[in-house]
């Protein structure tokens, strides 16, 4: 499945590479796209209708009913929402859509980030070598070893609380980090090994043309990988942390936060939509970037695909 | 020939002593490295110690000789090498708040068994059941046995931990009635301190299923066990999935080189060259990966006791970072690390026995 | 592992880890002192900048220190693991173990740079 780049350019290198048809032939990958596809459009209605003051707030006192059941269950009182209401009367239907803006931005500037320090430390780390590689490298190993939650719970102590869901973004970079320089470095010196970056850099070509122009197009393909495998993880890691406490502010509709509250106040007494909807919009999001994520990472040339974890 | 000679002719040819020596000293940087970032933690964070443990309407002499009592007014230095000399004794005073007079010690000596024992049943579900399945996956790769597992781990490692265990309480505790909710044992049952052997009084473990089965009391094992039975499914389902996919990926890694290969044209059957070169061959990798693993296994520990709210060291260090209570913070962190730093010196053992080429 | 009947190997020995310990250590200090002083200029509580600066350096000394033994831990089995999975990869226990080496040199500095600075101003 190797394959020889005889086109130059990154349209024509992705047009030979049998990594497109791979990944379209691949149903799952299909499936997974198209989850997150609904799930972005979901997240964007959501965003233009609500209005997140008014999700936030506390309905208590309106004439809608807290810890009211879905509306299509029994029977019909006068105002009845999709999925219940909560203990604050706040309507669980219209909060989970918005959880999918939340999680997709919050996943999207965690992932952003960490895609971007990442990318650069590892293109540097394996075109420079030596001594800048030793450091960069190494301190990433650290970071590696580390458990990943219990890394971030301890890094989440470190931050002032009134950063919110920053706090937990920081964190989460930090954590994540390592594993984009890692396996932008293993590509990288994959094609610094073949031998036309030599004949660049003989030509006369100055670093940073060699970096922008020749390595990073090159490895495009795990990067892609990696960032859709992060994202997953990401946005149950965002949402963790919310649950436990130390992201989303009080009152946020983010899914890790209503699960929560979900959990305080409806557990024992078998109010399950409380905690049912926003997780169910959870696992469903996640499990599409898993999807995605593995797919692609099947289509991916074999070269490549060892330096994924 | 006795047990200890017994012992050593089964670790000598495969394990050199020398080689577990040097690891377990090398604990010793390990425990004042991780003294070092907690120290770090400490004085990084925000949040006076002294306000947190008198409280905001304290006067500002109440705060000052609370700070001077804690030693917060001793150089820096001072202060460092002091602490560093009560981690290597695993002394961190009294906690601030969340066991207020208690030592962060007993606070931990209480909870970790606790951990433990999740971590244990979770660990062993993922070992019993996920390395069975990424091997037949693997094996039968793009079958119908294949995708159905590799689409079952995948959901698996999708669905989060605090959504599964609130459904399953809900489902079995709330509306079915047949779990508790949570707690380790019925509240109508108490368990002694200590148990007896050949008249010898020996402390229990603090670990529920192993205790009531040293004492004997088979009603209170059936209890205990009844109450771990839904947090041990939740963090089983997710350590058989991580395990799964991994043992997948690594099994076919292996299955393609080409020693097998080789093997299966010298007219050995399919089934002996997979146990004889692939299997021993995947555990490599897949023993370093449990090490690994066991600390994403410790995160979802966190998140099974929060749900679950079982009073263990994953509720205790979210509670304290909660509250500012530092030096439980600093006590379960670097228990966390160690304990994390024990199992992956127990993996390197291991691998070092599965692949001897790395002793040297 | 030195042998101490051996006086010039061991000299050996000793000169070549603190050659590689000292240069950190001297980027160490020089950071710690400018930083605490730095810090002392921007907030003006020198017992602040104390703590934060001295902090920094056992954080940097602490993870270089896990690093340093985490690269003998794990170092041959990772080594191993790379040749066993035909990865091609440069990673060597020795070049890790060098790095964490500065790094802890770097962390120590930092704090007896801030200790000292602090105790000048």
């Amino acid at each position: 499945m190797s394959t020889d780049t005889e086109t130059r350019g990154t349209l024509g290198r992705l047009r030979a590479s049998p990594f497109l048809a791979d990944l379209l032939t691949n149903r799952l990958a299909v499936v997974g796209l198209t989850i997150i596809l609904g799930m972005a459009a979901v997240a964007i209605y959501a965003r233009v209708t609500y209005d997140l003051g008014a999700l936030a707030g506390s309905q208590l006192g309106t004439e809608i009913a807290d810890r009211a059941p879905p509306g299509w269950l029994g029977p019909a009182p006068a105002n009845q929402q999709l999925f219940g209401t909560d203990a604050a009367a706040r309507d669980i239907y219209k909060r989970s859509l918005y959880g999918a803006w939340l999680a997709l931005k919050f996943g999207t500037i965690t992932v952003g980030t960490s895609t971007t320090v990442g990318v650069g430390l590892g293109i540097i780390a394996a075109y420079y070598g030596d001594v800048t590689d030793n450091v960069i490298m190494r301190t990433m190993d650290v970071l590696l070893a580390f458990p990943p939650l219990l890394l971030a719970l301890a890094l989440v102590a470190i931050f002032p609380r009134d950063l919110g869901l920053w706090r937990a973004v920081v964190a989460l970079v930090l954590v994540y980090t390592p594993r984009f320089a890692r396996v932008v470095r293993g590509a990288a010196l994959k094609v610094l090994e073949d031998e036309y970056v030599d004949a660049t850099v003989a030509l006369g070509a100055t670093d940073p043309r060699v970096l922008v122009r020749h390595i990073l197009p090159n490895t495009l393909a795990p990067i892609t990988v990696q960032s859709t495998l992060n994202f997953g993880l990401a946005i149950i890691d965002l949402a963790a942390l919310s649950f436990l406490g130390f992201g989303a502010q009080a009152g946020t509709p983010s899914w890790g936060l209503m699960l929560s509250r979900g959990v305080e106040n409806g557990l024992l007494t078998g109010e399950w939509w409380l905690s049912f909807f926003p997780g169910l919009f959870l696992a469903i999001t996640v499990l599409g970037f898993n999807l995605l994520g593995d797919g692609m990472r099947d289509a991916l040339d074999p070269r490549m695909r060892d330096a994924i974890d | 020939m006795n047990w200890t000679q017994f012992l050593f002719r089964l670790a000598e040819p495969v394990v050199p002593p020398r080689f577990v020596i040097k690891r377990l000293l090398l604990l010793i940087p390990v425990l004042f490295g991780v003294a070092s970032v907690v120290f770090a933690i400490l004085h990084l964070a925000p949040g006076d110690p002294a306000v947190i443990i008198a409280g905001q309407r304290a006067s500002a002499e109440q705060l000052e000789q609370i700070r001077v009592e804690l030693g917060l007014r001793r150089p820096l230095w001072e202060q460092y090498l002091t602490f560093l000399w009560d981690a290597a004794r695993f002394d961190f005073g009294q906690s601030y708040s969340i066991s207020r007079g208690n030592s962060v010690r007993s606070v931990i000596s209480d909870r970790l068994p606790i951990t433990l024992e999740l971590a244990i049943y979770g660990q062993a579900a993922g070992i019993l059941l996920g390395l069975p399945l990424g091997i037949i996956s693997a094996v039968k790769q793009d079958s119908l046995t294949d995708h159905v597992t590799r689409i079952g781990a995948l959901t698996g490692i999708s669905v989060p931990i605090f959504w599964s265990g609130p459904l399953l309480i809900l489902l079995f505790s709330t509306y079915l009635d047949v779990f508790p909710t949570s707690g380790r044992i019925a509240s109508t049952l108490f368990l002694p301190d200590t148990w007896t052997l050949f008249g010898r009084e020996l402390p229990l473990t603090g670990m529920i299923t192993v205790d009531t089965i040293l004492l004997g009391n088979t009603e209170a094992f059936l209890s205990a066990a009844h109450h771990l039975f839904l947090p041990a499914v939740v963090i089983g389902v997710y350590s058989t999935a991580l395990i799964s996919r991994m043992m997948r990926s690594s099994m076919l890694e292996v299955i393609r080189q080409d020693y097998i290969r080789t093997a299966r044209a010298k007219g050995q059957g399919a089934k002996i060259t997979l146990m004889k070169h692939g299997f021993r061959n995947a555990l490599i990798p897949v023993v370093t990966v449990i090490g690994i693993q066991f600390g994403t296994l410790l995160g979802g520990a966190v998140l099974t006791e929060t749900v679950f709210g079982i009073n263990g060291m994953g509720l205790t260090i979210v509670t304290a970072i909660g509250v500012s209570d530092y030096p439980v913070v600093q006590g379960t962190v670097l228990t966390f690390a160690l304990l994390f730093t024990l199992v992956n010196l127990f993996v390197d053992v291991t691998y070092s026995y599965l692949d001897p080429r790395i002793q040297q | 592992m030195a042998q101490s009947g051996d006086p010039p190997r061991l000299r050996q020995y000793v000169a070549a880890r603190a050659r590689l310990v000292g240069s950190g250590l001297v980027v160490g200090l020089v950071l710690g002192g400018l930083g605490t002083a730095g810090w002392t200029l921007y907030t003006g509580d020198v017992r602040s900048s104390e703590a934060t600066v001295f902090a920094l350096g056992a954080l940097v000394f602490g993870f270089g220190l896990l690093g340093w033994s985490g690269s003998i831990l794990a170092g041959r089995g990772i080594e191993a693991m790379q040749e066993h999975m035909g990865t091609r990869s440069n990673w060597t226990e020795r070049d890790s173990r060098r790095a964490m080496a500065r790094l802890c040199g770097g962390g120590g500095g930092i704090m007896v740079g801030t200790s000292v600075v602090a105790a000048l101003l």
